[in-house]
């Protein structure tokens, strides 16, 4: 499977090469999973130029928003128990901007990318440091940074484009990350 | 066409005008109100309604050098080292045109929609003679008729629609070109040259490169 999903990887590469040596002019086309930002103090850059913020935020996270699109998502297009980017497109990426805590661990700051594997009853979270990368299709588990669990609640309404937003808690922030019927609560310490 | 493009212009300057001393609560009525006005002028965006984050009109991307690293660090085939990374929002034109509707000469526009836009250089480059050392740093522009300043500052992690002048760290000339195709969607990317790579910058009809090089390495 792992080979197969390589190969698909290097072929799907190879062929994006050679369409871009050939046109070389053409414009990139609109991303179907828009790509969004979410930083913590929530709305950070709205506030910066109200001059409502702090001189630098704590974390910023950069993720594509796939949509539901009628689809069954978990255990279906998100398989149970296989890493998953934790978005669309290019692999998920959270910036510290200080010292936190995460899974009971101090992360210092700098880029690193998250990753998580859904199950019925609860998600892994995975803090990883091989940033710049598309997808999970190279996830390397020597380059684990951290882990967590966190367990999965269902919402009453259906969240259409997968949203993640932090909120704000007595002892850091919470990422929310919530996609079709379900949420999770992801906590920060800081 | 025209109504719906005024009825959002209208709305956009109520927002900036607006955003001034709002209470929390306040300022989420004012994030649904947009995203009805949104959802009127274009069906497409029918998705953009979202209780924990509304999907934006003008989409976040993100561009690297080189070109599609990402998918070299994924197929194992990194031949040159990552060199910049700009992340931007991509404005629509919607039926608008471009120096009527929506810039005007000699006025600041923040290369983007939204945030501000983002450029990092992993590595030190060289524009117009300048030297840039690695780091984050933002971008905007003062659009004219044949050339536009591209401006570096140092002001990250902010919103577009205020530059902070006193963080200006270079003002470099871009050059226009009208080209005989019309981009819909602001476009940026990375066009490889002799010394480095030229950032192309199009929409509408019109073109903005700015050399960038990296002999310097």
């Amino acid at each position: 499977m792992k080979k197969i999903v390589l190969s698909i990887s290097v072929l799907f590469f190879i062929n994006s090469a050679l369409t871009a040596q050939t046109e070389v002019t053409k414009l990139p086309a609109l991303d179907k999973s828009p790509m969004d930002m979410s930083y913590y103090p929530d709305n950070y850059p709205v506030l910066k130029i109200k001059d409502k913020a702090a001189d630098i935020p704590v974390i910023r996270l950069i993720y594509g928003r796939p949509q539901k699109a009628g689809r069954v998502v978990f255990g279906e297009l998100v398989e149970y128990g296989v890493v998953w980017r934790l978005g669309a497109n290019e692999a998920t990426e959270i910036e510290f901007y200080q010292t936190v805590k995460f899974g009971g661990k101090k992360i210092p700051k700098g880029r690193y990318t998250l990753y998580a594997i859904v199950e019925q009853e609860k998600w892994t979270i995975i803090l990883n440091k091989d940033t710049d990368i598309w997808g999970s299709f190279k996830y390397d588990i020597k380059k684990d940074i951290a882990r967590m669990e966190v367990p999965v609640t269902k919402t009453t309404e259906i969240t259409e484009s997968l949203s993640m937003v932090f909120d704000k808690t007595f002892s850091g922030c919470n990422l929310i990350v919530a996609w079709d019927t379900l949420k999770v609560s992801v906590p920060f310490v800081f | 066409m025209k109504n719906y493009t005024n009825a959002g212009l209208l709305f956009s300057i109520f927002f900036i005008v607006s955003c001034g001393n709002k209470t929390s609560e306040q300022q989420k009525s004012e994030t649904i109100a947009v995203t009805d006005t949104v959802k009127t002028i274009n069906h497409a965006h029918n998705y953009a309604s979202n209780k924990y984050s509304a999907v934006d009109v003008s989409p976040m991307d993100m561009i690297y050098y080189p070109v599609e690293y990402y998918k070299m660090n994924v197929a194992n085939q990194i031949t040159t080292p990552l060199m910049i990374r700009i992340i931007y929002s991509r404005p629509h034109l919607n039926g608008r045109v471009l120096f009527k509707d929506v810039l005007k000469y000699d006025e600041p526009w923040r290369l983007g929609a939204n945030e501000a836009t983002e450029i990092q250089f992993f590595r030190e480059v060289t524009i117009q003679n300048k030297k840039i050392k690695p780091g984050r740093y933002i971008l905007y522009s003062i659009p004219n008729e044949k050339n536009w300043v591209i401006v570096l500052n140092s002001n990250i992690d902010t919103w577009g629609l205020r530059q902070d002048t006193s963080k200006d760290l270079f003002r470099f000339n871009a050059t226009v070109t009208i080209v005989d195709h019309h981009t819909e969607y602001f476009t940026m990317i990375f066009d490889e040259s002799k010394s480095g790579a030229d950032l192309v910058m199009a929409w509408d009809n019109f073109e903005i490169r700015l050399p960038i090089d990296f002999s310097i390495n």
